[in-house]
């Protein structure tokens, strides 16, 4: 089939992805952030800040399905890109919440998580593919096999070599240098859009309530910003 | 390796965090938080991060109980959010008895629930639960039982 050009309107424009890395230097940080800091409204964003880390109800995010033009098209995306496997394609079903529409499903899992992504394909009662909007999530994550801060260096390094351009990273989401861009949870991350212009994020590293005491000490967050 | 080189070396090992967009944070961090016990982990806001200011959003990150965060809401000041490009996410209880507590916590928050998995295609283990709901925003969240829990 062919699939609609459509750019969402949160997607970043070229320049801004070009600059973003920008983010990275600290002095560029404190300049975008002097108007709160003058005027006194600045606040802290970190973890120790907050009482965290007591269970929930919840124990993992299980699956995600996402509207894509094209499931064909997306599969070799995310095989080639993150190494999904194609588990199945299911033939038509109807659209779970809008009556008269009909979805098709792919389903695609990652090395740990079976079926973990669906790509569906959402046709309006005419029969025609919907394009996706691209406001609904701003981006899913991934974690990465070993979990470590080298493996995502890696995988944006293989990425590179097989012609992927991150939108965004790699980065580390704190104030550490080189890669730190002054934002919150630790993971080392890389975005890429998809097709669909879809934001995937592929981390490893994030903290943890086990390890962000052995990598930040007592030090308080304002002070890792 | 090239861009025919087929599957990655480094590859994706499992769903991390999702980021939604929504439309009223404080009304959203309510029902998540009431919902499912999330601990809200951080706040990312146009006063304390480049990156929201450059980008005119505003971030609240929630966790799980292990990683910092598991799930995020978004508030983008300038865009308007919409249900456009997700169909639904889905969240495995802790165990048993937090799946019959978030379905007896949405049936006295008054959300209406739908039982059985949201997508007909999609698979069901033997024994497992599940219902769906929608969240302020009308994003389609759906809740599983694993039966090994």
């Amino acid at each position: 089939m062919t699939a609609v050009s459509y750019v969402p309107p949160n997607v970043l424009p070229p320049v801004v992805q070009k600059l973003a890395p920008l983010l990275k230097r600290r002095w560029i940080r404190e300049l975008v952030l002097m108007p709160p800091t003058l005027s006194g409204r600045r606040i802290s964003n970190k973890t120790e800040d907050y009482g965290v880390f007591k269970p929930s109800r919840i124990a993992h995010i299980d699956q995600v399905s996402i509207y894509v033009q094209d499931i064909a098209r997306s599969r070799r995306w995310y095989e080639k890109l993150a190494g999904l496997r194609h588990s199945r394609t299911c033939e038509e079903e109807p659209h779970p919440v809008k009556e008269g529409w009909r979805i098709r499903c792919c389903y695609m899992s990652a090395g740990e998580h079976d079926e973990c992504l669906v790509l569906v394909e959402e046709r309006d009662p005419a029969g025609k593919v919907t394009v996706p909007s691209g406001m609904s999530f701003f981006h899913t994550a991934f974690e990465l096999t070993g979990n470590r801060f080298e493996d995502v260096i890696g995988f944006a390094e293989q990425a590179k070599e097989a012609g992927f351009v991150p939108n965004y990273g790699p980065v580390r989401h704190n104030g550490e240098t080189p890669l730190g861009d002054g934002e919150t949870g630790g993971n080392v991350a890389c975005y890429f859009y998809d097709p669909d212009y879809h934001n995937i994020e592929f981390c490893a590293a994030m903290d943890t309530i086990e390890n962000y005491r052995a990598r930040y000490g007592d030090t308080k967050g304002s002070a890792r910003a | 390796m090239n861009a025919h080189a087929g599957m990655a070396q480094i590859t994706a090992a499992k769903l991390q965090h999702q980021v939604i967009y929504v439309s009223d944070l404080k009304q959203s961090t309510d029902f998540y938080t009431k919902l499912f016990d999330l601990q809200f982990s951080a706040h990312n806001h146009p006063d304390s991060s480049a990156a929201m200011r450059l980008a005119q959003m505003e971030m609240h990150f929630f966790s799980f109980g292990f990683y910092h965060h598991d799930i995020c809401l978004v508030k983008h000041h300038k865009l308007k959010m919409d249900n456009g490009s997700m169909l639904h996410f889905s969240l495995v209880a802790r165990d048993r008895s937090a799946f019959d507590a978030i379905r007896q916590r949405a049936k006295g928050m008054g959300i209406p629930t739908r039982d059985g998995r949201l997508i007909a295609s999609a698979k069901t283990s033997p024994g497992a639960r599940a219902f769906s709901l929608q969240d302020p925003d009308r994003h389609w969240i759906e809740i599983i039982e694993e039966p090994s829990k």
